[in-house]
């Protein structure tokens, strides 16, 4: 090994939060005493001390060119001393303590592309991944499905007129880097054949032990090809989630034709009113349509209209389903009901209807 | 101490060396080894993540990822383009 | 400049429409870096054959570290040799994702000087994702990250980036200081988030609330969700103030408390407290009428993960309350504990959650010290098959 040219700095961490807090963020950190929403995209939050900060939020397409990110610093110095943040959800907010900011920062934010809003009961940015942009193994897309769903729900963002927070959430496979299991709509990458395997690449890049105990349903075993170890799958076994191919590179499940998207629905974080939950399968199968994905975007423009007509107040999509049971959220959405919504791996049972009531 | 921790990562690079292309070790398998080896009082886990240390820091090891993290010999990876 | 001549018809439709366009931040980046032009050309043959062109390098990154670079190469280099090598960096993020101008400059001068000028801001767990780069740039770029006080992030089976929603830095709702707590954990725990010692990954997530604006209870293994003991501190001026604004107190309010622990009878508004269950309900409703008690502090839940491989999993309650004072001495002893069971018994891709539905939450709570409360479940056991300890 070469000699270290310098001495390396390592293990310290990230910059402590505090040198990039507002000065009345940090005055009254702690003494916040409630906050209002002004308008679309734009909060006030009061402290104990009186104090008013006001926050002005913009969708982003989370990708971002440092470009950007600078055109982003310049709006902060040009209108609220050079301090800002960004949101779970990949939006960035602008911090002022001058009110009268807030309208030519929205302005000057609408012309560079960016619009106000996502607050309270709009449709938030959707929080996604990388997809072919930058993934090994998405089964499909992730900023271009993004891009077009929020093109057609661009209202929504913009204002909030829906019963509830409405979260979407997009994984380009079921390794989930999104995480998108508890979204209102979830919109979820997926395979639909088994790995073809590549048998000259397969022993020179897997260990065939780690590889045949990746399977959660042990479809893969041992098994001799010219001669040498190798594995072969057990095709019915197989339920397409790709963790051998995480393990070993050479059990691809990429299919143009057969790789395609899922959407769930009525998932939720939050512990308001109802307890968090999972998003459950409405449907199970929409092909990769680039570049405008008109499949899902009429999907989920669909499924947030019927919702945004039928739900009370406060209720979250699942809370609204709940309440007027899935045989009604099927027939409302016009989504058909098959197979593939009742579950067959572990605790499936815990999602069969164990009683008799049933709406007519 | 029966072992030193230089000894120890010694060793431990004798098992990867071993190993190499059957079987991958992780952290945990490899001090788990050195426990077995010379008994729970013997050697503690802070050794062992010290020895690990040692051939990491020296780049005689680097850490690898396929599905989890291990430790291996540096090699040129399958995936990597010239 | 050739490459500029590649055309894009696919990507272009991109470019349409309201919403900011990531097909326009490329290309806006191809002027910092060329390797743009063929990240644009391989995402256009993927728009054209509908799959990815991507493969997973697992050796990159910087010395010392085992997590924090992901290694990625184009499938196709002949044709795309500017993305041949095209490695992801993770930057671990200020806690609460705040920054100045002067922050987001120097990281985004840095980035052009070592990698294709494209971001996310920020990833899924928390980090700023730099997004493309060369083997050969790694160690200068993080060179220079350090030098300018940032670190990477974690990846592989590290601790990974622990975060934190704004917490009490912008939210009267804090239960506790969500980004202290995100910070020193991250501190604490520089070694294990960047050198791999786990059986697979472990997420910290640090959510105020129960209204959980950071997923925690779906997305960490580690979830610590702001709660409170007390009662709910009420201004009946203000709430009776909504009602003359025209809020239907009994609707809006009442008819939605999960336990039904509220009354309105027109004039005052009754909370039994006890029956309460802190879902944050009525507060998000009246924010200035209604607020969090005075005793605060957090449940700490444990298990949540994405599908792979066992299943998706929600975080489940271990300690129902801690006082804020107390979080970080309790997190860490729990940790500690937590973590030695799990090197011990969990294996490759395991997740702690998926070891405790393997080996029992009675066992696991065994092992680590702790007693067995009913806040633990939704109900008890309706199965019969007990496994009675033969001492008892």
């Amino acid at each position: 090994m070469a000699a270290e040219p310098v001495k390396r700095i390592t293990d310290i961490g990230p910059p402590h939060y505090e040198k990039f807090l507002h000065p009345m963020v940090k005055k009254n950190y702690g003494m916040w005493k409630y906050h209002e929403s002004l308008a679309p995209g734009v909060l006030c939050h009061v402290a104990e001390s009186g104090d008013k900060l006001f926050t002005v939020r913009a969708g982003s397409p989370r990708l971002l060119s440092t470009a950007t990110i600078r055109m982003f610093a310049d709006l902060a110095e040009k209108y609220c001393g050079g301090y800002l943040r960004f949101t779970s959800r990949n939006n960035v907010e602008f911090l002022l303590d001058n009110q009268a900011n807030i309208e030519p920062l929205k302005k000057d934010l609408q012309a560079a592309g960016f619009p106000v809003g996502g607050t309270n009961n709009a449709i938030s940015n959707i929080v996604h991944t990388q997809g072919w942009v930058h993934c090994h193994s998405s089964a499909t897309d992730a900023s271009g499905i993004v891009k077009c769903v929020m093109d057609a729900l661009y209202d929504r963002f913009t204002h909030e007129n829906l019963p509830a927070k409405l979260r979407i959430a997009l994984a380009c496979c079921l390794n989930m880097c999104g995480a998108v299991h508890c979204s209102d709509i979830s919109i979820l990458g997926v395979h639909r054949r088994p790995p073809q395997i590549n048998k000259d690449l397969l022993p020179k890049v897997c260990e065939i032990p780690t590889l045949i105990s990746s399977c959660p349903t042990g479809a893969i075993r041992s098994a001799t090809y010219e001669g040498k170890p190798s594995v072969e799958v057990v095709e019915e076994q197989c339920m397409y989630c790709a963790n051998c191919y995480t393990v070993c590179p050479a059990m691809p499940l990429n299919d143009p034709e057969n790789d395609g998207i899922s959407i769930w629905v009525g998932g939720k974080v939050s512990n308001a009113r109802s307890a968090p939950k999972f998003s459950k399968l409405a449907i199970p199968f929409i092909p990769n349509e680039p570049p405008r994905w008109p499949g899902v975007v009429d999907a989920v423009v669909n499924i947030v209209e019927v919702y945004a007509k039928h739900a009370h107040k406060y209720e979250r999509m699942g809370d609204w389903i709940e309440r007027i049971g899935w045989p009604r959220f099927f027939e409302l959405t016009g989504i058909p009901f098959t197979r593939y919504h009742i579950d067959d791996f572990r605790f499936a049972g815990t999602t069969f209807a164990r009683s008799t009531h049933i709406r007519f | 101490m029966a072992v030193t921790v230089e000894q120890m990562a010694e060793e431990m690079y004798e098992m990867i060396k071993e190993a190499m292309g059957k079987k991958s070790f992780k952290a945990t398998d490899l001090t788990k080894a050195m426990i077995a080896k010379y008994g729970e009082g013997e050697v503690s886990k802070d050794d062992c993540k010290h020895a690990i240390r040692i051939l990491i820091d020296s780049g005689r090891c680097v850490y690898s990822y396929f599905g989890g993290s291990f430790i291996t010999l540096p090699h040129k990876e399958g995936a990597a383009n010239e | 400049m050739a490459d500029e001549t590649k055309k894009t018809p696919k990507l272009d439709e991109l470019e349409k429409g309201p919403w900011p366009s990531f097909v326009k931040e490329i290309k806006q980046a191809r002027k910092v870096n060329t390797m743009c032009d063929d990240l644009l050309g391989q995402l256009e043959t993927s728009y054209e054959e509908k799959k990815g062109h991507w493969k997973h390098g697992g050796i990159v990154g910087v010395m010392g570290y085992g997590g924090g670079v992901i290694g990625r190469y184009s499938d196709m280099p002949e044709k795309f040799p500017k993305v041949a090598h095209f490695h992801t960096m993770r930057v671990n993020q200020p806690a609460g994702w705040f920054y100045t101008s002067k922050a987001l400059r120097t990281l985004c001068d840095i980035w052009d000087r070592h990698g294709s000028g494209l971001t996310n801001m920020h990833g899924s767990t928390g980090d700023i994702v730099f997004l493309g780069t060369k083997t050969d740039e790694l160690e200068p770029c993080f060179a220079e990250l350090t030098k300018e006080g940032f670190d990477l992030g974690g990846s592989g089976s590290v601790m990974r980036t622990p975060s934190a929603c704004v917490g009490q830095a912008r939210c009267e709702w804090a239960c506790y200081d969500t980004m202290k707590l995100c910070y020193d954990l991250t501190q604490t725990y520089q070694d294990e988030l960047h050198r791999p010692a786990f059986p697979y990954k472990f997420k910290f997530k640090c959510a105020g609330c129960p209204n959980d604006c950071v997923a925690s209870i779906a997305r960490s293994d580690m979830s610590i969700i702001g709660t409170w003991k007390d009662s709910i501190q009420q201004d009946d001026a203000a709430v009776a103030e909504y009602a003359k604004k025209g809020m239907d107190i009994q609707k809006d309010v009442c008819d939605n408390c999960p336990t039904k622990c509220m009354s309105w009878d027109g004039k005052k508004l009754t909370i039994e407290n006890h029956e309460c269950v802190r879902c944050m309900h009525c507060i998000n409703v009246m924010p200035k009428a209604l607020r969090p008690g005075k005793e605060r502090g957090a449940t700490i839940l444990i298990g949540a993960k994405a599908p792979i491989i066992q299943g998706a999993m929600l975080s489940s309650v271990l300690i129902p309350f801690v006082p804020a004072a107390e979080l970080l001495d309790t997190i860490k002893e729990l940790t500690s504990r937590i973590w030695d069971f799990w090197s011990e018994y969990g294996k490759n891709r395991e997740r702690i959650g998926e070891l405790i539905q393997r080996v029992g939450m009675a066992n696991f709570l065994d092992a680590i010290g702790l007693d067995p409360v009913p806040e633990m479940v939704s109900a008890p056991r309706d199965n019969p098959y007990i496994y009675f300890k033969k001492e008892e």
